[in-house]
């Protein structure tokens, strides 16, 4: 199993959860097979981890070939970009099935093959076997959002489905195409990834290739004006499906824009890279305003969800590697933040019904736990200084202004629309009078605080000294940038986490 | 003469397994169950036969039977599968459907063995009398097996709309024959592939107009558009088993021998891709659009399947004729073949006695009382949507690289277009299945064959999509 650990953190998951949906295992069983399945997944990611060197390349490399014919390759290999999101991934796991504890075997069992599912689309190193766990993620999620969600189920799911496979078909196209190119060039095919890099593209098909590659991870992301799925799935499906969504599924969108569109179409994105900056911003900001407006809590916390996602986005734009670093941290960053929330949210949901900001009130006087973990979680999504949100988003706001003032200060103002809206909610949730529905609020139970311990321990760990993390971050991050910047602008950056701690 | 006898194996036993069914049934003296299981019995042994011909090394990959008339490849040989394979399950799904509908007679089992006569007869003709032949025999067979049920109204107008259509097909391909015969003294395909590669395709105005007169025959079989029209009439009055195969083994053949045609000349072929190229494209978004309106069941399916011919379209745009293997057309044909049968299984047990479950909310709920059933229909609405890791999405992925290599790339990013398009009714069926409360139970009496049917083909769409990684 060690030999193959990539493997059977993929596999593993995916044939539980299948075997779960296949047979009549009660709902019980069910949950612990999925807490035992995450638990040993989370064991061999720090197996991973703790094996794992950092100097940029590819590691844990497993490679065989499926199809020879058409050179496709089951290419699986981590760096320090896919071994953060894989990590992150599965620290978040198991916590899903020690919160919710009364759902149905399917519930459970599409979250493993999602699990499972995610971990193939970091991990792949070929774009046939990447565009398959691509799509195989997608599935889980339709099924739990169709089948577990609200009122509004049905036409949500269908939004977030035809929206992603629309984006994903076409960058199945452009898969193809570069497969193509690859063959027309070099006369052998290939679709992997380290040796695509070493096509040479242009003109307009290649500017359609980008697109179609762009335009399916700016619909996971998602960017604006690709975001208008999000708002409705997040509030309309169950809390496990919005938590993955939002903490890990996004990511791996972003993940994709630096594994794939930086490396092979660099000329590309450099061109354009403003334009793709300016969406982020916008989306930044309307979101926010979106937010402000809301009346559910649940659709609220999708709009700042959608406005963060246009910061992690924004950060990939800039062009530089303080901006590049920030948004990677911002991504684990977001991931416990807006995770953590999203499950308040769910736990919220079920024990209230309702999703109306109105109905609730001063449940912090009746949950003090559960109202500060909440404002943890909160505070670290608004950015104040001393949790993992500053970081990240002072990175960005840093790498955005280098690139363009005027991105940055719009990204640096858009911020406080987030404190805005998010403080007022908690406000209106939290504070104020009680009512006879908040009245009976019970606090965490002993196991779900265990749940959310390490997520809040690692949102003060990562804000408080995130230089490990930063560590792990950057030679990826350099050796990405490096095919599009020719001036390394490294010296800097080795100085400027240090910078961020003596702030504080 | 033994070799080509032997050649012929797999069409032999099916011929004479047809005749044997038809006399006993004349004699009255089988009864249905039985006349299912010797069905099945001859295309399994049918099917064994072709692989034995496929695998012993008998025959170079280009064999001609019966001094040219018959042609033997590598690519019939997998069509010939292909077929005998539909034929196989049309007979295994339909014993549950005459079952479950109270009807029923041993002929119709008679027919399916004739009509897959004529099929892949049809694969091996490498002469146009042979290919007009073989074409009628499958015809007929499907003619009366689309009006088998007397009692069933939109049974008749299926059939009559189809017999009328049919009859001027046959002759269109008739008059193409005739023109052909006229210019060049002969209906062989070599020397027709001959006398193109001589003086060019477009010197002789009979081979042009009998050509197109043929061309146009074959694109009337497969419902490519603008001859698509009939399809969805006929395949929603014809009963379900039987528009399951006309929708796969008819397809099959029929594709088989326009490749064939189409790949006698590098000059046939090139004057011809410009009016392919519009006409699949046509014939995706035509079918994407008719299928979008439909509210039942089987009329969806009837417009994807033009969709679907579209794409195959595609890839007879995409093969070059100079080393013509059409792996890619047979990978396809047996991943939308397995799916589109796959789910006419199912529905041969599940849309209640005399078809009256038809509709897309008829379906409501079948997760809840029936989960197995709706999760193999939920695989094959998803390997016809192309959605990895399905043999459909292994079928999309070697057409549309087959059409960028050939320099296609708008058909290809136009073929993926219609695939998203595509995906919105294959997932209606599935939220229709999954994400409404159940209205009734869905029992049915019907025997172990069509769920048994279902559960092969629904491993089966697995199995063709790992089969590349086999090679």
């Amino acid at each position: 199993m060690f030999e193959h650990i990539l493997s059977s953190m993929i596999f593993l998951p995916i044939v539980a959860g299948l075997i779960l949906l296949l047979t009549p295992v009660t709902k019980n069983c069910a949950r612990a097979i999925g807490l035992v399945i995450s638990v040993a997944v989370l064991v061999l990611g720090l197996k991973l981890y703790a094996g794992f060197i950092g100097n940029g390349g590819m590691e844990f490399v497993e490679k065989c070939t499926l199809i020879p014919s058409l050179g496709i390759d089951y290419t699986l290999g981590v760096d320090g970009i896919s071994l953060l999101i894989l990590m992150t991934a599965v620290v978040l796991f198991p916590s899903i099935f020690l919160i919710f504890t009364t759902k149905t075997k399917g519930y459970y069992g599409n979250l493993l093959i999602v699990q499972g599912a995610m971990a193939g689309a970091v991990c792949a190193g070929d774009l046939i076997l990447f565009y398959i766990f691509w799509e195989v993620m997608l599935l889980p999620i339709f099924f739990m959002i169709g089948l577990y969600g609200g009122q509004g189920k049905v036409p949500a799911t269908l939004k977030i489905t035809l929206y992603t496979i629309a984006g994903s078909l076409l960058m199945l196209v452009a898969i193809f195409y570069l497969g193509v190119a690859f063959h027309n060039q070099f006369g052998i095919w290939s679709f992997n990834i380290a040796t695509m890099a070493g096509l040479k593209l242009h003109g307009t098909m290649a500017i359609l290739a980008f697109a179609g590659f762009m335009l399916a991870f700016a619909i996971k992301i998602p960017l604006f004006p690709f975001h208008t799925w999000l708002p409705d799935a997040y509030t309309e499906g169950p809390a496990a499906a919005t938590f993955v969504l939002s903490a890990i599924m996004a990511k791996i969108g972003v993940y994709a824009v630096i594994r794939f569109v930086i490396p092979i179409f660099g000329a590309e994105f450099t061109r354009y890279a403003l334009v793709l900056a300016y969406l982020g911003v916008i989306g930044m900001m309307y979101c926010g305003f979106a937010a402000i407006a809301q009346k559910d809590y649940k659709r609220l916390l999708a709009f700042s969800s959608a406005s963060h996602m246009g910061i992690i986005a924004l950060g990939l734009f800039c062009l530089n590697i303080q901006a590049l670093t920030g948004s990677l941290f911002q991504i684990v960053a977001h991931a416990t933040s807006t995770g953590a929330l999203f499950l308040f949210a769910g736990i919220l949901e079920e024990r209230m019904k309702t999703r109306k900001i109105s109905d609730l009130g001063g449940i912090a006087s009746k949950a003090p736990v559960f109202a500060m973990f909440f404002a943890i979680a909160m505070l670290a999504s608004v950015g104040l200084p001393g949790t993992s949100g500053f970081i990240g988003e002072f990175l960005i706001i840093l790498g955005a202004i280098k690139f363009n003032v005027v991105i940055g200060v719009l990204a640096g103002t858009s911020l406080i629309i987030g404190v805005c809206y998010m403080l007022w909610m908690f406000q209106r949730v939290f504070f104020e009078k009680s009512n006879e529905r908040t009245a009976t609020f019970k606090d965490l139970s002993s196991a779900e605080v265990l749940a959310f311990l390490p997520i809040l321990i690692l949102i003060i760990v990562m804000g408080i000294y995130p230089q490990p993390f930063i560590q792990k971050i950057e030679p990826a991050a350099k050796i990405q940038l490096s095919s599009i910047l020719h001036d390394t602008q490294v010296a800097d950056i080795n100085a400027l986490p240090k910078g961020t701690n003596l702030e504080k | 003469m033994t070799r080509d006898f032997l050649l012929l194996l797999p069409l032999l036993i099916i011929g004479a397994g047809a005749i044997l069914l038809m006399l006993r049934s004349a004699f009255g003296k089988m009864a249905l169950e039985t006349a299912s299981l010797v069905c099945m019995c001859i295309f399994g042994l049918a099917f064994i036969a072709q692989i034995f011909t496929g695998t012993v090394g008998l025959v170079s990959p280009f064999s001609s039977v019966f001094k040219g008339m018959l042609m033997v490849t590598d690519f019939t040989r997998v069509a010939d599968l292909i077929i005998l394979a539909c034929g196989f399950f049309t007979a295994m799904s339909s014993r549950s459907y005459f079952k479950e509908n109270k009807f029923g007679t041993e002929e119709y089992y008679s027919l399916i063995a004739f009509a897959t006569f004529g099929m892949l007869l049809l694969t091996l003709s490498r002469e146009l009398m042979t290919a007009f032949i073989s074409l009628e025999v499958m015809s007929l067979s499907i003619y009366i097996l689309v009006g088998f049920n007397r009692r069933c109204l939109t049974c008749a107008e299926a059939v009559l709309k189809y017999l009328m259509l049919g009859a001027f097909t046959g002759a269109f391909f008739t008059m193409g024959t005739a023109l052909i015969y006229g210019g060049l003294n002969s209906t062989r395909f070599e020397v027709i592939g001959g006398a193109i590669a001589a003086h060019g395709f477009l010197q002789s105005p009979a081979l042009v107009g009998g050509a197109f007169f043929i061309i146009f025959a074959f694109l009337f079989k497969v419902a490519a558009f603008p001859f698509h029209a009939w399809v969805v009439d006929v395949y929603d009055g014809a009963s379900i088993p039987v528009t399951g195969f006309m929708a796969t083994a008819l397809k099959t053949a029929v594709f088989a021998i326009f490749a064939n045609f189409l790949m006698l000349d590098p000059g046939l072929k090139g004057s011809w891709v410009t009016y392919l190229f519009y006409i699949s494209i046509l014939t995706m978004f035509g079918g994407n659009l008719i299928a979008i309106g439909q509210s039942t069941i089987k009329r969806m399916l009837a417009a994807s399947g033009i969709v679907h011919t579209g794409y195959l379209l595609i890839a007879l745009v995409a093969v070059s004729s100079e080393h013509f293997s059409g792996s890619v057309i047979l990978y396809y044909l047996a991943a939308y073949s397995v799916s589109t049968l796959g789910i006419f299984a199912a529905l041969s047990y599940l849309s209640g006695t005399g078809e009256t479950r038809s509709q897309f909310e008829d379906f409501k709920g079948l997760a809840k009382s029936r989960p197995y059933s709706a999760a193999a229909i939920t695989i094959f609405l998803l390997s016809m949507a192309g959605i990895p890791p399905t043999a459909g999405f292994m079928g999309k992925l070697y057409v549309i690289t087959s059409a960028i290599q050939a320099g296609q790339v708008t058909l290809a990013v136009l073929g993926i277009v219609s695939s998203i398009l595509s995906v919105w009714y294959y997932l209606r069926l599935i939220i229709f299945m999954y994400f409404h409360e159940a209205h009734e139970s869905f029992e049915s009496e019907c025997t172990v064959f069509g769920p048994a049917c279902t559960l092969i083909l629904a491993v089966a769409v697995f199995a063709i999509s790992l089969y590349p990684i086999a090679l």
